[in-house]
């Protein structure tokens, strides 16, 4: 679909499909399973699937995959996922940086200002990518990933160096779509992650429970799946690991690169989930012996040990993440048959992630419209979706609770309703309603006039309301849609306001949005 | 120390070494006037609820800074004697974080009877994950099925019980008020939310004006109109609260400006309730207790320490405040963390996640007393963790039945479970007492006491009454029935039987009163 005629006469055929179902006795659950969408994409279809795996549609992504089936959809949407990494956000984040933690107060400020300075630079960076990502979408599941392999910039009551972060983000964005096992593994030994949860501390005799419990409840297996012994034996295996955080520390393997300190390391045998991990001697106690031997091996104990744990634990999430994030939300006969799909390619995440996109259980119309907006889809899309960026994003994303790279926990983000109170709420909609009544005449203009039929006001009103509403609304609403758009004027003079008058369209297009903000189903997607 | 603390701790502490009834630490006299009626106004009495996330380690907050063992496991993160401050006379010492602090912090509250601490409390199958065992707190569920799901508030399910017609129709005022941007667990009923989240009652009136959707609430049961109506609630909220909330905020003071950080949370409720906010319950919130690395240094310094200080002063702060005008005597405020910490340090100068804690439970209302004992630390469960001594839930049976007077029916009903209450709140229900038993709780007698298993308990019914006699462990939580029916006036006697050695009571109820006596079995 290059041309853009074609696009135009596909939108319009899509648009003369029967209104969609709000007002029909909704379905409560979803019938349908895993089994494949086959039929070409319409438009609606192409909107869901990008609220889902994107921050938000454009009419230039729509057009690209409207008329394609899910599985052709889904493969540009992904990619390979071994694609170039994103240009990097500065030249900071190869600098070494001084030590706080033995400073006086002055130079201790002056270090964490720097931090805090770049680490901003960072989220906008991302903001950015996530603003204006097109094919392959890569974002949205780095965004996962980051809320699961947790790091917070701020924690206990210091900071990291957000060079560590960034490198913890590019690692994140290139194992994506990748081996999950792998995926464990770089991730015990990160540096931001030892840094963050302690393992940089863990010594022999006394080791720190820390990482060990996180990396089987939050990170693999989920709650229920292994003893408070397996956590003390797993800490012991994981003692010893060291990261070259500041200048003044060694840096065996390079600035902000993870190493070994022998002399940390319990080279005792250890007893973890009913195999046995061989004591080492003083001679084979190396980095490279240790890492092959006892991390790795710990990982594949975990997924030989507990693989069903495994899979169901990682597919729930990503089920709740892309398809409904309600706690409830996705039974047991779904969730397995992801599970299947997981353990059966080997723990890799791109048939998962893949076969759930394509399910005809992801297109069915049960799970449309019924997501909360996370904070980076509401105010990440919102300039998005009208194409005008807003450099506002990151630091409203900060004030309604969803921190880049400093979620409020270990766990991530709770999700789900916890994104919506009467705190964040207000603050949502003073973004979006702000954003749009900044939006230069010009870009409102251009932006309607990227809808087909966009003199036809009845026309461009429902194109606007299924582009920003995830599901059809009454008609009643509709008419109100449509006056609100139309401002007094008489419907046959749009064509004329929209050809001539710049300023009186913008007033209007205005308005148009500020009412679908002030509805409850624009936080919905 | 004060002569009149002394006193206060000495009295139990003879009570216990006479032997007669002091189990766990419980007062002889430990008598809960039930809620005579199920009330169907609601009293105006206030409860904040301080949520310390990470899992504060109760071990170095309420210290036995003499017991040796102590002093072994923790090298290097211990409090020595000579730091810690002793509670009366007892061998119970307070962190010096929770005393050097404004107006000496909780010793103050202490001294002044506003302060009750409960040593011990957890619950049976401790989990040690923040997520699952913060979700056990916030429930007031105790499950130890990790797959059984906790959705609802111990708060949010009162507040859905006193308000049948919640949320078709919704109080003036909002029922509870969460300091902060997301609203807590605690507050989340199946009925939708029962509280409101802010952080600046400006901002929330600035905001919130003209938010409610023009939109109906939309019929039927599917996931759609779920969220649609769960996001017009919200929206509609922020609209027709954000009027009573700047009113009482405008019309509020504070006698005293509090510290930064944490205790403006506290002086942002305080400034509310004196504003005329008839919000029922606050929840104000810390983070930072997951002190696995680096927790404290020798010189009482460090992370925990930090955090204990914030704690205090907060909290001292406002008593003072609420004393200073006058509704002192209408709050009580608990602190809340999903487990305490491993006793034995780990080689980050740190601990590792516990179980069994302590809690402070602070307000003019409160009996002053030290709840329990030291914790036993030769004594750890398998994990090597400390063992609880109290139910949570008993603090919460507490809170609803003396404090909000809720009815027993009602507080079973919401906590899913017969929770006989902690008392440690004075009632404040006016009630007729209609005396049935003679000699109240000095008429109950349970004999031999300890036994080995056959015990007798012998009352005198002065009318007749219908009686329910239970059997619940000294941690609060129902073992068996005994007894229930008519019973005519006169004496009685009821065989009580027990099977495994411990410390109970038994529980009489009888014409809406409450009686219990404490007894061993030792077989």
């Amino acid at each position: 679909m290059s041309n853009r005629r074609e696009f135009f006469s596909l939108l319009t055929r899509t648009m003369a499909e029967p209104a969609r179902s709000q007002e029909q006795p909704a379905r409560i659950t979803p019938a349908s399973g895993l089994e494949a969408y086959t039929a070409p994409l319409t438009l609606d279809d192409v909107y869901h699937l990008l609220r889902r795996i994107t921050f938000a549609p454009t009419p230039a992504l729509a057009q690209q995959l409207v008329g394609k089936t899910a599985d052709e959809a889904v493969e540009l949407l992904l990619g390979s996922g071994d694609d170039a990494p994103p240009a990097s956000p500065g030249d900071w984040i190869d600098l070494a940086t001084e030590n706080p933690e033995n400073a006086d107060l002055d130079t201790r400020n002056s270090i964490e200002m720097q931090w805090q300075n770049n680490f901003a630079r960072l989220q906008e960076w991302w903001v950015g990518l996530m603003h204006g990502e097109q094919l392959p979408a890569r974002e949205k599941l780095t965004l996962f990933w980051s809320g699961h392999f947790t790091t917070e910039f701020t924690f206990d009551d210091k900071a990291m160096p957000p060079q560590l972060l960034y490198r913890q983000n590019q690692l994140i964005r290139s194992l994506r779509l990748g081996d999950f096992r792998q995926f464990a593994e770089d991730m015990t030994l990160n540096g931001a992650m030892l840094m963050y949860l302690g393992g940089e501390l863990n010594v022999a005799g006394k080791p720190n429970e820390n990482y060990g419990r996180e990396l089987l409840e939050l990170f693999t297996t989920g709650l229920g799946a292994y003893t408070e012994g397996d956590i003390q034996e797993a800490a012991r295996i994981l003692t010893g690991w060291r990261i070259a955080r500041f200048n003044d520390e060694p840096a065996l393997n390079g600035m902000y690169n993870t190493y070994f300190d022998a002399e940390s390391h319990d080279i005792d045998a250890k007893q973890f989930m009913g195999e046995s991990v061989a004591a080492r001697t003083p001679d084979n106690n190396t980095e490279y012996l240790v890492r092959r031997d006892e991390v790795r091996e710990l990982i594949n104990i975990i997924f030989r040990q507990r693989p069903d744990a495994v899979a169901r634990f990682i597919s729930r999430k990503l089920y709740h993440y892309f398809v409904y994030s309600k706690p409830a939300a996705g039974d047991d006969t779904i969730i397995n048959q992801l599970a299947d799909v997981f353990k059966q390619s080997g723990f890799q995440i791109r048939p998962l992630v893949a076969a759930l996109l394509k399910s005809a259980h992801f297109f069915d119309e049960a799970n449309r419209g019924v997501q909360i907006k996370t904070p980076a889809e509401c105010l990440a899309g919102l300039p998005r979706q009208l194409g005008t960026p807003d450099a506002r994003v990151n630091d409203v994303m900060n004030t309604i609770e969803q921190v880049l790279m400093d979620p409020p926990n270990v766990a991530g983000w709770e999700g789900y309703r916890s994104w919506i109170s009467t705190t964040t709420y207000p603050l949502r909609s003073q973004f979006a309603r702000s954003y749009v009544q900044a939006l230069p005449d010009t870009s409102a203009v251009n932006f309607a006039k990227q809808f087909p039929d966009y003199d036809d006001v009845e026309k461009l009103t429902a194109a606007l309301e299924r582009y920003f509403l995830p599901k059809s609304v009454s008609q009643s609403r509709h008419q109100n849609y449509v006056k609100t758009l139309l401002q007094g004027a008489p419907d046959y003079e749009w064509p004329q306001i929209i050809a001539t008058d710049t300023a009186g369209a913008a007033v209007r297009l205005r308005a148009l949005l500020s009412a679908f903000i002030k509805a409850p189903d624009f936080q919905l997607c | 120390m004060k002569r009149r603390t002394f006193l206060k701790y000495s009295t139990a502490a003879t009570v216990a070494a006479a032997g007669t009834s002091m189990i766990g630490g419980l007062p002889v006299r430990a008598v809960s006037p039930l809620g005579l009626l199920d009330s169907a106004e609601e009293n105006d009495n206030i409860l904040i609820i301080v949520q310390m996330f990470g899992g504060n380690d109760g071990l170095n907050t309420i210290i036995p800074a003499e017991d040796d063992t102590y002093q072994k496991i923790r090298p290097s993160i211990r409090v020595p004697a000579e730091f810690a401050y002793r509670i009366a006379s007892s061998q119970t010492f307070m962190h010096p974080a929770l005393v050097e602090s404004h107006n000496d912090g909780f010793m103050r509250l202490w001294d002044d009877g506003r302060l009750a601490v409960i040593q011990g409390i957890g619950y049976e199958n401790p989990n040690l994950s923040h997520f699952r065992s913060t979700d056990i707190w916030l429930s007031g569920i105790n499950s130890s099925d990790p797959t059984v799901r906790l959705g609802d508030g111990w708060v949010g399910r009162y507040f859905a019980h006193r308000h049948p017609d919640f949320p078709q129709v919704t109080p003036d005022h909002p029922l509870a008020v969460q300091i902060g941007g997301t609203l807590s667990l605690a507050f989340r009923s199946e009925r939708g939310d029962t509280g409101i989240a802010l952080t600046n009652p400006e901002d929330f009136f600035e905001l919130g004006q003209g938010l409610s959707p023009d939109e109906e609430p939309m019929a039927g049961d599917s996931a759609f109109a779920q969220e649609f109506n769960f996001i017009r609630t919200i929206a509609r909220d922020s609209d027709r609260y954000s009027q009573v909330v700047k009113d009482a905020f405008d019309k509020g003071t504070n006698t005293l400006d509090y510290d930064k950080g944490f205790a403006k949370q506290l002086q942002l409720v305080a400034r509310l309730i004196s504003g005329g906010l008839r919000a029922k319950v606050y929840m104000v919130h810390m983070g930072g207790f997951d002190t696995h690395v680096q927790q404290q240094d020798i010189s009482q310094q460090g992370q925990h320490p930090g955090l204990l200080k914030a704690f205090s002063a907060g909290v001292s702060q406002f008593m003072q405040d609420a004393l200073e005008q006058g509704f002192a005597n209408r709050v009580v405020g608990m602190n809340v963390s999903e487990f305490g910490r491993r006793p034995y340090e780990n080689g980050s100068h740190g601990t590792d996640h516990g179980a069994a804690s302590v809690q402070l439970v602070w307000g003019s209302k409160v009996k002053g007393f030290v709840y329990g004992e030291n914790p036993d630390l030769k004594n750890l469960n398998a994990n090597g963790d400390l063992v609880y001594q109290f139910d949570y839930r008993r603090i919460y049976a507490e809170v609803m039945q003396t404090w909000f007077g809720a009815s027993e029916a009602d507080s079973e009903a919401i906590l899913g479970a017969k929770i006989i209450p902690l008392p440690i709140l004075q009632s404040t229900a006016t009630s007729v007492e209609i005396p049935v038993v003679r000699n109240a709780e000095a008429g109950l007698h349970i004999a031999p006491n300890p036994s080995q298993g056959e015990s007798t308990l012998t009352f005198e019914l002065v009318q007749p009454a219908r009686v329910e006699v239970e059997l619940y462990s000294s941690r609060g939580t129902l073992v068996t029935p005994v007894y229930s029916g008519l019973l005519g006036m006169g004496y009685h006697t009821l065989p009580v039987a027990v099977r495994q050695t411990g410390a109970y009571y038994c529980v009489l109820k009888a014409n809406g009163r409450r009686l219990m006596v404490p007894f061993a079995v030792v077989r």
